[in-house]
């Protein structure tokens, strides 16, 4: 129940270095993760981007271990959290971290409730979990985290079972789920794909106004820019199971450095002024490659407007851009080269 | 919902009083006014054919039950050997009496305890060893999985009343509570294969990796939040089971085999007059329709549980 001592910021709370998660399949051996570093610091947003397939779900699993064999990470993996390695900790030590020390969120409401019990019981339960207490204080602290979480009438709502519970409502109990233990740390995964937009801006106000109240970290999953923008601190763009690009938000917005993260800011659409030019979505050509079959050098070069012969040879490393910028983009080295893309490379049409 | 025994809080400050009653038997979770139960008897209520089965065994459970204050006379009493031996039906005793001048009616009415006694006692133990069984092999898959199914593929295999009838024979005298383990423990296969497959069906859920993500036990996972889910076929596979014990029980007791002297089980009865079928027909004839009766009355029940359970059929 106390409060994680605070931790001086250069020394992260997570950190995941060189993380592998693999899934064997039919076709091969497919890298979801492949050589995934990054920290996330005590009260921070990290946020996560990037396209189905990127591997930024399986990131999430792989923290928790929640990854179903035949799926595994790697050996030499690591995911550093309070001094423990999550990777290769015993499975005791990585129960007693779930659902108390790191909180977890599914982008589905629908289905991350179990449809037989009352939510009461189901935020109950993470209490009982991980602390000896009666019955009636654990339903105490479900009925209080249901309030925190601004669900009113919470004592009644408590003995409702999922299905008479709206889809946001439903997030909301997830969230108290999540959060009755007062984590140092929250995944959320797509926490709010589901559900309206309306709605979407209510749970991510709340989770923000969570975060500071119990001083937590977020490492906030989602395909959504516009998400990103609006809660994260920092962000990683996450392409073919491997960071791509790292810097706090606003200069990601400002100025991207990996062209696939441009192309993703290209992606967004924006409202057309009157007179303005009707104006194409601007897309990314091609889509993500199959992680059985990552292409070589880097990733992004087939669907990239710049790559050379470098690009299709080598990989390129996470380049330093400032001390809190990096790009995983030959770029870096070359900048001329953003002037004049190759006539070769693949072409929206 | 509400217990009716409570008043309501002075002041009309609904919310803010302690929980409600029923809360604490929903942390349980397994309150029969919670989830799909209500919906389900709803369903059951207007299925004709199950409560007509429903009343059927609920009668004949309630005069076994209450056959010491029914019954004419104790099940054992030999009335007299002489002047009443073998009489067919007739007023003062209506199903007759047997070779041993016994009242038919009174012994069919204790019968009627020892037979569902069994019977239910034998289910449970079948469900309880079978949904062991079953979960753990469904929830573990595997290798593990795959040697536990092979293993009651083999026990499926052998036919039911030839197992019964080697171990009954092997076994001497079996009491009643012999019996129950005997019937109990050879019919618990077709529940573990299919709680196997339920919880197969629903260990791949978000909220099951959910709960894992929160940090309950594989244990927990298992028994808090799987079972429940599957609670509604393993209680109609139990309720169809009871039939069928039933009718094992009967036919091992025919064959001699099965409940012994001095307790009278219908299948028994039976036995008491196999000998001499056409003459002493009443011997046969009201156990039989006991039995029958019985084992209607508790598959229809079972099939219309299994039909509000499952709305699609």
């Amino acid at each position: 129940m106390t409060a994680p001592q605070p931790v001086p910021a250069p020394n992260p709370l997570l950190s995941i270095r060189d993380l592998r998660t693999v899934f064997p399949t039919g076709a091969g051996v497919a890298r979801a993760v492949d050589g995934l570093t990054l920290g996330v610091e005590p009260g921070e947003t990290l946020g996560i981007v990037g396209e189905s397939g990127s591997g930024k779900s399986v990131t999430a699993l792989s923290i928790l271990r929640l990854i179903r064999p035949p799926g595994r990470i790697e050996a030499g993996s690591s995911i550093t959290f309070g001094g423990t390695d999550l990777a290769t900790c015993d499975a005791e030590s990585l129960r007693a971290i779930r659902g108390r020390r790191i909180g977890m969120v599914f982008q589905e409401p629908m289905t991350a409730l179990n449809p037989v019990f009352t939510v009461g019981s189901q935020i109950a339960e993470v209490v009982r979990v991980h602390e000896r207490t009666t019955r009636q204080a654990a339903w105490g602290r479900a009925v209080a985290m249901l309030e925190a979480v601004r669900i009113p009438a919470s004592a009644e709502r408590a003995h409702q079972y999922p299905h008479e519970l709206s889809g946001g409502t439903r997030q909301r109990v997830m969230l108290a789920m999540a959060l009755v233990m007062h984590p140092a740390l929250l995944i959320a995964d797509e926490p709010t794909t589901a559900l309206d937009v309306t709605v979407q801006a209510q749970i991510l106000a709340l989770l923000a106004e969570l975060q500071q109240s119990l001083g937590m970290a977020v490492l906030l999953i989602t395909h959504d820019l516009a998400i990103i923008a609006a809660v994260a601190s920092r962000v990683v763009v996450m392409y073919g199971g491997q960071a791509v690009e790292e810097a706090p938000v606003t200069e990601l917005f400002a100025a991207a450095h990996h062209p696939y993260t441009e192309g993703l800011l290209r992606a967004v659409p924006r409202p057309r002024l009157p007179n303005s030019p009707a104006a194409r979505l601007a897309e990314i050509p091609g889509s993500v490659p199959p992680a059985t079959a990552w292409p070589a050098g880097c990733r992004f070069h087939d669907r990239c407007a710049f790559a050379w012969d470098r690009c299709r040879h080598e990989m390129p490393p996470l380049y330093a851009i400032s001390a809190t910028h990096a790009s995983r983009c030959h770029l870096a080295a070359e900048p001329a080269r953003r002037t004049a893309p190759a006539p070769t490379a693949g072409t929206p049409s | 919902m509400t217990a009716p025994a409570m008043a309501p809080p002075p002041g009309g400050s609904v919310g803010t009083g302690p929980m409600r009653p029923s809360g604490d038997i929903a942390m349980l979770g397994w309150s029969l006014d919670a989830g799909p139960w209500p919906a389900i008897w709803r369903r059951f209520r207007r299925n004709r054919g199950a409560m007509a089965g429903l009343v059927v065994i609920v009668a004949i459970a309630a005069v076994s039950l209450g056959a010491p204050l029914i019954a004419p006379y104790p099940p054992n009493a030999i009335l007299d050997m002489v002047a009443l031996k073998s009489q067919a039906p007739s007023l003062a005793h209506p199903f007759g009496t047997d070779p041993a001048s016994r009242d038919v009616l009174s012994r069919v009415l204790f019968g009627g305890r020892v037979s569902l006694a069994i019977a239910v006692l034998a289910m449970l133990t079948a469900t309880t060893v079978g949904t062991m069984y079953g979960a753990i092999s469904g929830y573990t898959g595997g290798t593990l999985d795959s040697v536990l199914m092979r293993i009651t593929d083999a026990c499926l295999s052998i036919p039911r009343i030839l197992l019964l009838l080697t171990i009954c024979a092997l076994w001497g005298r079996a009491s009643l509570g012999s019996l129950v383990l005997i019937l109990g423990l050879t019919s618990w296969f077709g529940v573990s294969r299919l709680v196997r497959g339920e919880i197969m069906g629903i260990r791949t859920r978000e909220w099951v990796m959910a709960a894992r993500a929160l940090g309950a036990t594989d244990a927990r996972i298992l028994f808090r939040h799987l079972l429940p889910n599957i609670a509604s076929p393993i209680i109609v596979a139990t309720a169809l089971g009871i039939g069928n014990v039933v009718l094992l029980e009967a036919g091992l007791s025919f064959l001699g085999v099965g409940v012994q002297p001095p307790f009278a089980s219908w299948g028994n009865i039976m036995q008491d007059g196999a000998d001499q079928v056409r003459a002493l027909w009443w011997l046969s004839v009201f156990p039989g329709l006991a039995i029958v009766s019985a084992v209607i009355a508790i598959n229809a029940v079972g099939d219309g549980l299994r039909e509000a359970a499952d709305p699609r059929q």
